[in-house]
């Protein structure tokens, strides 16, 4: 009796275990796996989340029908013939060879289609070399270090623009300010973390400046996760450099800024590249002692409203539900890849990486999450339609003050100090 | 001569901090031969509690650092019944990987629960004040945080130099079996000791809130040069400690500015390479 009481229940769990993992199987025909390689943990990993939200948003709006968004992907749920796309989450903790591993493991165990990562230059930077050996897309949003597409790699592709292109922007509006405003910036301190993004972004700065003979008296790496900033800002200090490009993400960024607050010192003007400044959250804790800094972008909800209306709907409706914060410049970047990369899928018609990689390298792609509206690849995977504008922030609010096409504010100029403020 | 008394005054409010943070460690590390891998996440405990503390009730870090000093010695009183205390006498690393297991478990609890954004206190009561001072500027939070540290490690080598329990501590430190035979209840020391030692950490990470960001990975850095500090000085040595954390500090400020900012911590672990070489038990080891 209590054998067969056993057997009974045996077939219950066994008919169970059909159910549920046999429908999962049946029903796992039509996905199409996307790894995604961020920093989830670590000193990054306040971004890395971001990141991750930002694809979540964008998968929602393309595996489910959104006919009240005006974009690609979103009237009809899901890819191809009802393909949905699923997140293999992978986190790199910031660290290179973690990122290479991962990548492997995505690839190799997961079978994920293609990558979408890493934010970090230097965990995409091997990350994306394992991708091109497996002959396997890799799509990335934020990493900024313009050494990635100067590999000549042809299965990575890059949204954000890079270093290099934001030093040139740097440096043509410190012209322009010079010209316009008379404000006298004749020297350049260099503020960056020790790392393949910052070091990267120090040399472009070093080549922008040369071209507008702007000199360098303070160039001043520190260590990511640092104790104390104190002899940097200190060095930053004596130096007394008119102008500073800052290059320190997240944590790093408050405790700077917070150090320069307590030995009472500011340069004339402050222009970060993607790092803290554009991190709302980071911003929010800084409160008026973050005002007045400068930073290149490509998204903020002020540009949004005028430039991007479909980017503020994905941001209230998917985003913040999960991110509680709006998009920030580096996070929408992913959700863009993603979208260009399910257009891609569309037109290859046909989950096949050669035509998907041939698609995205050849074709221009409407892209409302985007400030140009559309993307499009060059050789080494550069998007050339990458845009971005400089902004200063006020009250947690990103004033757009260049170029003046999208100028929505004057610039504050020179930074108020900190004892007049 | 204004940068020279400024990257002093740095090295010097740095280094009593760091002393602070290491104490606890150095008593554990010198009393019970156990390393706490989580000591670091017991100082990112504390500047969490001091955190929420300031955020939602509107308690000073100058105040809430007697919360922070209680709780880090009940975490460090528990940590030793629950898992210390299981862990002695039986494989050598055992000890070592419980702790260790402790800090991932603190550190992505933290991570789950408050998320990694970073959290900055604001409105505290010496926030953005300074004093002049020669040329030089004195930010008051680090300079209250750097005299705190000063007067909680007089209090704790007094305590262990001139009172019965500092005998006793001292007394197992030496020879836990002879000290057993003269009667005193070592489990009990161990036990003290595991809380003291929460305790100063505890007391370090809630004042460091009035200054610093808070964020699951803040312990890393400050655990480290900890270390540094403990086998610096010697096990066990407070005074050691504290003059090996005022060398770490001088190194770190001195170095960064007049050789390059980031070559600071290079130098920091230069230092204690060269002293180690030297002499291996430390400044002041017991």
């Amino acid at each position: 009796m209590r054998s067969k009481s056993m057997l009974a229940r045996l077939l219950v769990f066994t008919l169970c275990g059909v159910f549920l993992f046999g429908g999962a199987a049946f029903g796992a025909d039509k996905v199409i796996k996307i790894g995604t390689l961020f920093p989830l943990t670590g000193p990054s990993a306040v971004s890395g989340q971001n990141c991750l939200n930002s694809l979540l948003a964008a998968v929602e709006v393309i595996n489910n029908a959104h006919p009240e968004l005006d974009m690609p992907l979103a009237a009809k749920a899901g890819l191809l013939d009802g393909y949905k796309i699923e997140l293999v989450k992978a986190d790199h903790q910031g660290k290179p060879d973690v990122a290479k591993s991962e990548a492997e493991r995505l690839y190799n165990q997961e079978n994920v289609f293609a990558i979408i990562g890493s934010y970090n230059s230097s965990a995409t930077k091997p990350a994306s070399a394992v991708a091109e050996r497996a002959k396997k897309l890799f799509l990335c949003g934020a990493s900024s270090s313009a050494a990635l597409t100067e590999r000549g790699y042809k299965y990575f592709f890059r949204h954000a623009p890079t270093d290099a292109i934001e030093s040139e922007e740097f440096t043509d509006y410190i012209s322009w300010l010079n010209k316009e405003k008379n404000a006298g910036i004749k020297t350049l301190g260099l503020f960056y973390e020790n790392s393949e993004f910052g070091k990267h972004a120090a040399d472009e700065a070093k080549k922008a400046a040369k071209e507008v003979g702007l000199e360098i008296t303070a160039d001043v790496p520190f260590n990511v996760g640092a104790t104390n900033l104190s002899s940097e800002v200190q060095t930053l200090k004596a130096a007394n450099p008119d102008a500073v490009f800052g290059a320190a993400l997240g944590g790093d960024y408050s405790l700077w800024v917070r150090t320069m607050k307590q030995v009472n010192w500011l340069p004339k003007i402050a222009i970060n590249y993607c790092t803290g400044y554009q991190n709302p959250a980071v911003q929010k804790e800084l409160g008026a002692d973050g005002n007045y800094f400068m930073g290149g972008m490509s998204f903020s909800p002020e540009l949004a409203e005028k430039f991007m209306p479909e980017a503020l709907v994905v941001q209230e409706k998917f985003y913040r539900p999960l991110a509680n914060q709006p998009f920030d410049s580096d996070s929408v970047q992913e959700a863009v890849m993603l979208m260009i990369l399910g257009q891609a899928i569309e037109k290859a018609g046909a989950l096949d990486t050669e035509k998907v990689r041939e698609i995205l390298a050849s074709e221009t792609f409407v892209s409302p999450l985007s400030l140009s509206g559309e993307v499009a690849f060059a050789p080494g995977g550069q998007n050339i339609k990458a845009l971005s504008v400089i902004t200063q922030i006020e009250n947690q609010k990103y004033n757009t003050i260049y170029p003046e096409k999208f100028k929505d504010s004057e610039v504050i100029y020179p930074m108020k100090p900190w004892d007049n403020r | 001569m204004g940068n020279f008394l400024q990257v002093l005054i740095d090295g010097l409010l740095n280094g009593l901090l760091y002393a602070l943070v290491a104490a606890g460690l150095s008593l554990i590390w010198g009393v019970m031969d156990v390393i706490n891998f989580a000591h670091g996440e017991f100082l990112m405990v504390a500047m969490y509690l001091s955190y929420w503390l300031g955020f939602l009730l509107d308690i000073d870090p100058f105040i809430s650092w007697i919360a922070g000093g209680i709780f880090l010695f009940l975490l460090g009183a528990v940590t030793y019944r629950l898992i210390i205390k299981n862990s002695l006498g039986k494989a050598a690393m055992a000890p070592l990987l419980a702790t260790f297991g402790l800090s991932m478990l603190l550190k992505n609890f933290c991570m789950n629960v408050f998320t990694p954004n970073f959290r900055l206190l604001s409105g505290n009561w010496l926030e953005g004040r300074t004093i002049a001072f020669g040329g030089a500027i004195v930010p008051l939070p680090q300079l209250v945080t750097a005299l705190f540290a000063f007067a909680v490690l007089g209090v704790l080598y007094w305590m262990l130099k001139k009172t019965r329990l500092g005998w006793a501590i001292q007394a197992t430190a030496m020879d836990k079996e002879a000290a057993e035979l003269m009667g005193i209840d070592t489990e009990r020391i161990y036990l003290l000791v595991f809380g003291m030692g929460g305790a100063c950490v505890g007391i370090a990470g809630s004042l460091m809130t009035s200054y610093l960001a808070v964020y699951p990975e803040v312990g890393g850095l400050f655990s480290l040069i900890a270390f540094v500090v403990v086998a610096l000085g010697g096990f066990g040595s407070i005074p050691g400690a504290l003059l090996a954390a005022l060398l770490i500090g001088l190194v770190e400020s001195f170095s960064g500015f007049y050789i390059a900012a980031v070559v600071k911590y290079v130098a920091v672990f230069a230092v204690y390479l060269g002293v180690i070489l030297l002499r291996p038990r430390g400044l002041f080891g017991w």
